[in-house]
């Protein structure tokens, strides 16, 4: 028996290691990815020198913060620690679904947002982990890029690319008007007739699985008491036993007498042992003023 | 040319007075303050709920001494004592605490020893939907419309917590809504309850429900957590600390942290979410037509609920045989009020028949309709968020 709940442990702990470790993986910077570049800059955004260089866009695709700090970007796969981001600083850490900017201006002393290297066209650029070797995303730039046309992934979650005209740094890529989900929904159902049904279907069909559910419990368990009973073990001895009834009245008596009783029940008779902590700040002695001493 | 002491004294007193709550009380203070002593009254005079509403009507109070704006004092004030403590209102942190709390009292024997009785529990989720129903009819917005449709649900933390996701500039007349029809069960209930049925139905006796071994008690907290957030993941807030309460209940061998679930936790996020709640109603932002339109169709929602439980339990009858009928004055308990639906039920029952105890019966669907309010919570947020 004790092996049997040895071996139990042992599998519950090796589900759960498995289990967290792929947790853990998924929350970090694996969820960042390349979201947007502009590899030749003519009259686009600039930075906070008031320069114009290449630049790339992060986003973090996962509904917790990320922080990018402490992983390397690179454009060389050979040299996948060409530059470091510097991981003491609260200005990387990216909000759920958020963006950051790099600008690929070859001038790291400009502060941590400037790569020491630049982008160039066909080449390819790479987002490695803190480790230095997993590499968490990359992207191949276009051979041809127009000035100021920007390549960008279509959504967050997408893997399509395209170039636009349109440069969107630090903010989602899709400019045009969502209507939210609600919008979208009485777009379809005005008068919610479809809710209605959607709605209580699923409402249904969670209970009736529940219902399902227990009443197999429910006729596994009769069926196994009825079992013993026949077998002789099930002792019980009829006149203790109490109909559902009897007890809904006792319950219902011992609720009223109870409510009515509300404000005095600390006469309640219990067998309970009723606890009294000391506390200096109850305490009489403290609490008057002691003769002097002569 | 130097002023005086006194006019020194006076310019000040009179900035003072400016300040006080007389110089800037309006006719709509005046209402709430009147609403916050009736809820008050009710609680203490007529036992109305009185758990929630002094809190609630305590909070009216407090939320509704008008003070000059700028000084960190009210609740809608960042900064301020009363904004930090509505964060977990406003932030849906302490519905699931309750919820905790409540699983950790609940005994959910009825429901397994007579699983049909689940149903009625879905059932009684009419009231939500037909409440959305009409407030978009009205010109709510979809999200508004849901928020409010919950009130249908008469489960006041399932209110505030999808009305603080969908809808929260109406959260406090959602919140005062949900909770004041929650107190009127016992007034609202009982004459739909003898009107859609017979006096030959209200006297039907059912079958004492069978005992429940513990060990069904813990598949029931176990397998309805991973059966329903399965389906409806939204809803996990709620039904995970529901399920997890029960789980601290019935497992036996967590008894302290039942004990607190139960019992000081959720009365210190009652009294918290109470007050925080009640003064939430601030005048300025709390007397509007819209508010009117929410206390409306929360009554709707509660006669649709009411109406839709009582009628599934006629209409199961039809399927069942004698002796295994249901009686339906337990239908209206599908509306998650626990246990003041149930207790509709028992009372509606010992009027036709002084020996006929429906109360544990009730509390099968009630307790169904607390998980079936938090399902319906669930697809409200995953359809219109």
């Amino acid at each position: 028996m004790q092996r049997k709940s040895k071996a139990l442990f042992a599998g519950i702990f090796v589900l759960l290691f498995v289990a967290f470790s792929h947790a853990l993986y998924a929350q970090g910077a694996t969820n960042l990815k390349f979201n947007e570049i502009l590899l030749n800059n003519e009259s686009n955004f600039m930075d906070e020198y008031g320069q114009r260089s290449s630049w790339l866009e992060i986003v973090n695709s996962s509904y917790s913060k990320v922080n990018i700090g402490g992983c390397y970007l690179t454009d060389d796969q050979k040299n996948p620690k060409k530059y470091w981001i510097p991981n003491n600083s609260q200005e990387t850490v990216i909000s759920p679904r958020g963006f950051i900017v790099f600008f690929a201006d070859g001038k790291p002393s400009r502060g941590i947002f400037h790569l020491n290297f630049h982008l160039e066209a066909g080449k390819s650029i790479y987002l490695y982990d803190a480790n230095g070797r997993t590499l968490v995303d990359q992207v191949t730039l276009p051979d041809v890029l127009a000035p100021d046309l920007v390549y960008y992934r279509q959504s967050i979650d997408s893997d399509q690319w395209a170039t636009s005209a349109q440069s969107t740094p630090r903010s989602d890529n899709d400019h045009s008007h969502k209507a939210s989900a609600g919008e979208r929904f009485v777009e379809h159902d005005p008068i919610g007739v479809g809710m209605v049904i959607v709605a209580m279907s699923v409402v249904f069909s969670a209970l009736a699985i529940l219902f399902l559910f227990y009443l197999l419990v429910g006729r596994k368990f009769k069926a196994k008491k009825k079992a013993k009973s026949a077998a002789g073990e099930h002792k019980q001895a009829p006149e203790e036993h109490l109909s559902g009834e009897v007890n809904a009245a006792i319950a219902m008596a011992l609720h009223l007498h109870f409510a009515e009783q509300h404000d005095f029940e600390n006469t309640v008779l219990t067998i309970k042992k009723v606890a009294r902590p000391y506390s200096p700040w109850s305490s009489k002695i403290y609490t008057l003023r002691k003769h002097p001493r002569q | 040319m130097e002023t005086s002491f006194l006019d020194f004294i006076i310019e000040h007193l009179g900035q003072f007075l400016q300040f006080t709550a007389f110089a800037n009380l309006t006719v709509g203070h005046l209402i709430m303050i009147a609403v916050g002593l009736g809820f008050i009254y009710l609680a203490i005079a007529k036992e109305f709920e009185p758990m929630l509403l002094i809190p609630i009507g305590f909070g009216i109070l407090v939320g509704n001494i008008a003070f000059s704006p700028g000084f960190k004092i009210g609740i809608y004030e960042s900064g301020s004592v009363l904004n930090y403590l509505y964060f977990g209102v406003a932030q849906g942190v302490y519905p699931p605490l309750i919820f905790l709390g409540i699983g950790a009292m609940t005994d959910f024997s009825a429901l397994i020893s007579n699983p049909k009785l689940i149903l009625i529990g879905a059932a009684a989720q009419f009231g939500i939907f037909g409440a959305y129903c009409i407030a978009l009819a009205l010109g709510f917005s979809p999200t508004e419309a849901g928020a409010i449709g919950i009130i249908g649900g008469a489960d006041g933390p399932t209110a505030i917590f999808i009305s603080s996701k969908l809808a929260p500039d109406l959260m406090g007349a959602i919140a005062i809504s949900a909770y004041s029809y929650m107190a009127l069960v016992p007034v609202i209930q009982p004459p739909i309850m003898r009107l859609l049925t017979t006096k030959k139905e209200r006297v039907i006796r059912m079958k004492p429900p069978r005992a429940v071994s513990k060990k069904e008690k813990l598949i029931f907290a176990i397998s309805g957590m991973l059966l329903t957030t399965f389906i409806v993941p939204s809803g996990l807030p709620l039904l995970g600390m529901l399920f997890f309460g029960n789980l601290l209940k019935e497992s036996g061998v967590t008894k302290r942290l039942a004990d607190t679930a139960k019992g000081p936790m959720i009365d210190i996020v009652t009294i918290l979410l109470g007050l925080t709640v009640g003064a939430s109603t601030q005048a300025t932002t709390f007397l509007t037509i819209k508010s009117v339109g929410i206390f409306l169709l929360g009554a709707f929602s509660f006669v649709i609920a009411t109406t839709a439980g009582v009628l599934f339990v006629k209409l199961i009858n039809l399927f069942l045989k004698d002796g295994n009928k249901i009686n339906p004055l337990i239908g209206n308990s599908g509306v998650s009020a626990v246990p003041d639906s149930a207790r509709v039920s028992q009372v509606v029952g010992l009027e036709y028949d002084k020996t006929n105890y429906l109360l544990m019966h009730a509390m099968g669907p009630n307790v169904a309709g607390v998980i079936g309010s938090a399902i319906a919570a669930g697809i409200l947020l995953s359809f219109l968020m």
